[in-house]
C-alpha cells in the first residue's frame, strides 16, 4: 500500500512580473511504505520542488490544469492549511538537507531534541530521546558540541538523528551527501539503509550522486518538470 | 535558557537595547517617585486644609507663607461671627530665612496657642519623643521639632537650640509625617510673635506690638456651616483679608499638580516608547539574521505560533532586564538624593512598590509588544525560501 500518492502536481514560480518558471508540469508519483526512492535529474528538472511538495513545505498549484492529488498515509493533504501541514511535518516526517541546517546556538543533542519538542514531547523527554538517537548514529560523545564544532559528516549525522527522532513514517532528504566526501557518503547511506531495514521507514532522496541512486530500491528520473521513467524496483541491496 | 543564548549572540546589540529600556524605566521610576512625593504633599495640603478656612492678609499672594502681619483683633472679630467654632491665630515664618526651596517643604517656625483650635483640627501630629506643646507653654521658650528638622539640627529632647538666633529648649520631637510638619519647629504663639516681629522691616517693626501679631488665622467652621459661604462672610466682615477654603486650595493646587504630573509622566513615557522602538529595531535585525534558522525550524515542524512566541519572549526578556536595571538605578537615585536632601529637609522622591511594579510590568509588556511586529514577519516567512537564505 502506497504511503504517498500524488497526481497532476504542478508548480509555477514567479521570478519577476513577466518571468515565471514551470518547475513541475504535471507529475504523478507513488511511493510505497518501506521503500527507499531516489529522485534524480539535472539541475532545474524540478526534483527539489517535488520534494518540497511531497514534504508539505509547499502546496501544489491548484489553479490551472487538472486538480492536483496528494495523499499521505491515506489522508488527502493537497490543500491543508499551514498549521495542519506543519503538524504533519513535525510528527510524521523527517527532513535532511544538503546544508545540514542545524541551529547554530544549540548543541547536538538540543538540535535533535528540538524536533522532538515540535512533535509534542516535553523538553526533558525530548533530550533523553535525542541522546539515544545520537548514540544510534554514533555521536554519543558529541552531545554538547555546537554545529560549528562538528565536522560535516558529524553534522549530517546529527541532522539524520533529528529527522528520525520522532520515528516518522517518511524521511525526505535533499542532496544529503552533497557536502560529504565519498567515504562519509557511503557511511551515511549505510546508516539510512540500516534505518530502512530495522525500522521499515520510507525514504525519498533527491540526489545527483549515482552511488546514492544505486543504493536505493528505485530511481525516479526527472527532466524539465516531468517524471521521465520510473525504474523498476531493484532488488533490495543486501 | 535557549532564549539567553539567542540574546547572547549579539551581545553589544542586546546590551544597547537593554540600555535603551533601562533609561526609559529609570526616567519612569525617578520621575514617578517625584510625582508621588509631590502628590503626597498636595494631598497632605488638601487634608490639612480640609474643613478649615485660612484667613490671611489680602496682600499675601497665592497660598504661600503669610508674611504680612495681621492684628489679633481680626481673630477676635471672626470668633464672634455666627458659624465659627474656633479661630486660631498663628504665626508662620521661615526658619533661618530658608523659605525659597523650589520643591518639597521649606523649614518653618509655627507659633500657635496649643488647643486654640478647640480640638477641631483633624491634622494632629504625634510625638515620637517628649511631648506636644500645651497652652501652659505660652510665655516659655520651648519648641517641638519635626522629625527631619531634629535630625538636621542633630538634637534631642532636653537639648537647647537656636531658632532664628533665639534659644529654645526642645520638649518634644514629632513622628515622621512625610509632610510639612517634618520640617517645622512648633513654638508657643508668644514666642513665635517675637520671632515674627524680628523678620519684619525695621520701619514697620517700631509701630507694631509683638503680642498682637499673627500671620494667619485658622478658622474652624461650626458643624453644618457652609465653608464657602462663611469664607465670603469673613471677607465681607473683616477688613482687607483673604479667606481660603479647602475647595480653593484643591482648585488652585490641583490644576497645577495635574499639569505637572502630565509633563512628568509624559517625559517618562516618551523615553520608554523610544526604548520600545529600539526593541523593534533589535528584534527585526535579529529576525533578519536568523532567517535561515527560522526556515529550519519551520521546515522540521515548528509552528508559526512557536516562532512568534520565541521572538516575543526574547523581546519581553529585554524589557524585563531593562526594567529591573532601570528600577535598580532609579531606586538608587531616589535613596541617594533623599539621603543627601534629608539634612536640609529636602525630600524630593517617594518610590512606592506600585510605581516599581508598574515600571517593570510596563517595560516588559511594551518590549514584548514591540517584538510582535518582527515576530509576525518571521512567522510569515516561507520555509523553503528562508532555508535558501544566506
Amino acid at each position: 500500500m502506497p504511503l504517498l500518492e500524488a497526481a497532476n502536481l504542478r508548480k509555477t514560480y514567479k521570478l519577476t512580473r513577466n518571468n515565471t518558471v514551470e518547475a513541475l508540469r504535471g507529475v504523478d508519483i507513488s511511493i510505497n511504505r518501506g521503500e527507499m526512492v531516489a529522485i534524480m535529474g539535472p539541475s532545474g528538472s524540478g526534483k527539489s520542488t517535488l520534494l518540497h511538495i511531497l514534504g508539505l513545505l509547499h502546496a501544489p498549484d491548484a489553479n490551472h490544469g487538472p486538480a492536483p492529488e496528494l495523499r499521505f498515509d491515506g489522508r488527502d493533504v493537497a490543500d491543508l492549511p499551514d498549521g495542519q501541514r506543519t503538524r504533519i511535518r513535525a510528527r510524521q516526517m523527517g527532513f535532511v538537507f544538503q546544508q545540514f541546517n542545524l541551529v547554530p546556538t544549540l548543541g547536538a543533542v538540543e538540535n535533535v531534541a528540538l524536533a522532538g519538542e515540535y512533535a509534542g514531547m516535553k523538553w526533558s523527554g525530548a533530550l533523553t530521546k535525542a541522546a539515544e538517537m545520537l548514540a544510534y548514529v554514533g555521536l554519543a560523545d558529541r552531545h554538547g558540541h555546537r554545529p560549528s564544532e562538528l565536522s560535516g559528516g558529524e553534522q549530517q549525522r546529527v541532522a539524520i538523528a533529528r529527522a528520525l527522532v520522532n520515528e516518522p513514517a517518511l524521511i525526505l532528504a535533499d542532496e544529503p551527501t552533497g557536502n560529504l566526501d565519498s567515504k562519509r557518503s557511503a557511511e551515511l547511506l549505510d546508516l539510512l539503509r540500516r534505518f530502512k531495514e530495522e525500522r521499515g521507514q520510507t525514504f525519498v532522496l533527491v540526489t545527483h550522486d549515482a552511488e546514492v541512486g544505486a543504493a536505493c530500491d528505485r530511481i525516479v528520473r526527472m527532466r524539465d518538470g516531468l517524471v521521465l521513467e520510473a525504474s523498476m524496483a531493484l532488488p533490495a541491496a543486501a | 535558557m535557549r532564549l539567553l543564548r539567542n540574546l547572547g549572540r549579539r551581545k553589544l546589540r542586546t546590551t544597547l537595547t537593554v540600555l535603551g529600556i533601562t533609561i526609559g524605566v529609570w526616567t519612569l521610576v525617578v520621575f514617578g517617585a517625584l510625582a508621588t512625593k509631590i502628590n503626597r504633599l498636595v494631598d497632605g495640603g488638601s487634608q490639612y486644609y480640609a474643613g478649615k478656612i485660612i484667613v490671611s492678609d489680602a496682600s499675601n499672594s497665592g497660598i504661600g507663607l503669610g508674611t504680612v502681619p495681621m492684628d489679633l483683633a481680626v481673630a477676635n472679630q471672626i470668633r464672634g461671627m455666627a458659624g465659627v467654632a474656633a479661630a486660631d491665630p498663628q504665626v508662620e515664618i521661615p526658619l533661618d530665612g530658608n523659605a525659597n526651596a523650589a520643591f518639597g517643604t521649606p523649614n518653618l517656625i509655627d507659633g500657635a496657642v496649643a488647643g486654640a483650635d478647640k480640638g477641631l483640627d483633624s491634622f494632629t501630629p504625634e510625638p515620637a519623643q517628649g511631648r506636644l506643646l500645651t497652652a501652659g507653654d505660652e510665655g516659655a521658650q520651648v519648641t517641638v521639632l519635626g522629625s527631619d528638622l531634629a535630625r538636621k539640627l542633630d538634637v534631642g529632647v532636653g537639648d537647647s537650640t537656636k531658632l532664628n538666633g533665639v534659644p529654645f529648649t526642645i520638649v518634644g520631637i514629632l513622628q515622621p509625617t512625610l509632610l510639612s510638619p517634618d520640617t517645622t519647629a512648633m513654638v508657643p504663639l508668644a514666642a513665635g510673635q517675637k520671632l515674627f516681629l524680628a523678620t519684619l522691616p525695621p520701619l514697620l517693626r517700631g509701630t507694631l506690638d509683638a503680642s498682637q501679631l499673627a500671620s494667619r488665622i485658622i478658622v474652624h467652621p461650626a458643624s453644618g456651616t457652609d465653608e464657602a459661604a462663611l469664607a465670603t462672610r469673613i471677607k465681607a466682615t473683616a477688613d482687607n483679608v483673604s479667606a481660603m477654603t479647602s475647595a480653593d486650595f484643591n482648585q488652585q493646587v490641583g490644576a497645577t499638580t495635574m499639569i505637572f504630573n502630565a509633563i512628568i509622566i509624559g517625559v517618562a513615557l516618551i523615553s520608554l516608547i523610544v526604548g520600545g522602538l529600539s526593541v523593534i529595531n533589535t528584534m527585526a535585525m535579529s529576525v533578519a539574521e536568523r532567517t535561515r534558522e527560522i526556515g529550519i525550524k519551520r521546515a522540521i515542524g515548528g509552528s508559526r505560533i512557536r516562532v512568534v512566541r520565541e521572538i516575543v519572549a526574547e523581546a519581553g526578556f529585554i524589557g524585563l532586564l531593562g526594567g529591573l536595571i532601570g528600577l535598580t538605578l532609579g531606586a538608587l537615585v531616589v535613596v541617594v538624593a533623599n539621603e543627601a536632601g534629608r539634612s536640609s529637609g529636602l525630600i524630593l522622591f517617594e518610590l512606592t512598590p506600585a510605581t516599581a511594579i508598574l515600571a517593570i510590568v510596563f517595560s516588559t509588556i511594551l518590549a514584548a509588544i514591540a517584538g510582535i511586529v518582527p515576530a509576525l514577519h518571521a512567522a510569515r516567512l516561507d520555509p523553503v525560501t528562508a532555508l535558501r537564505y544566506e
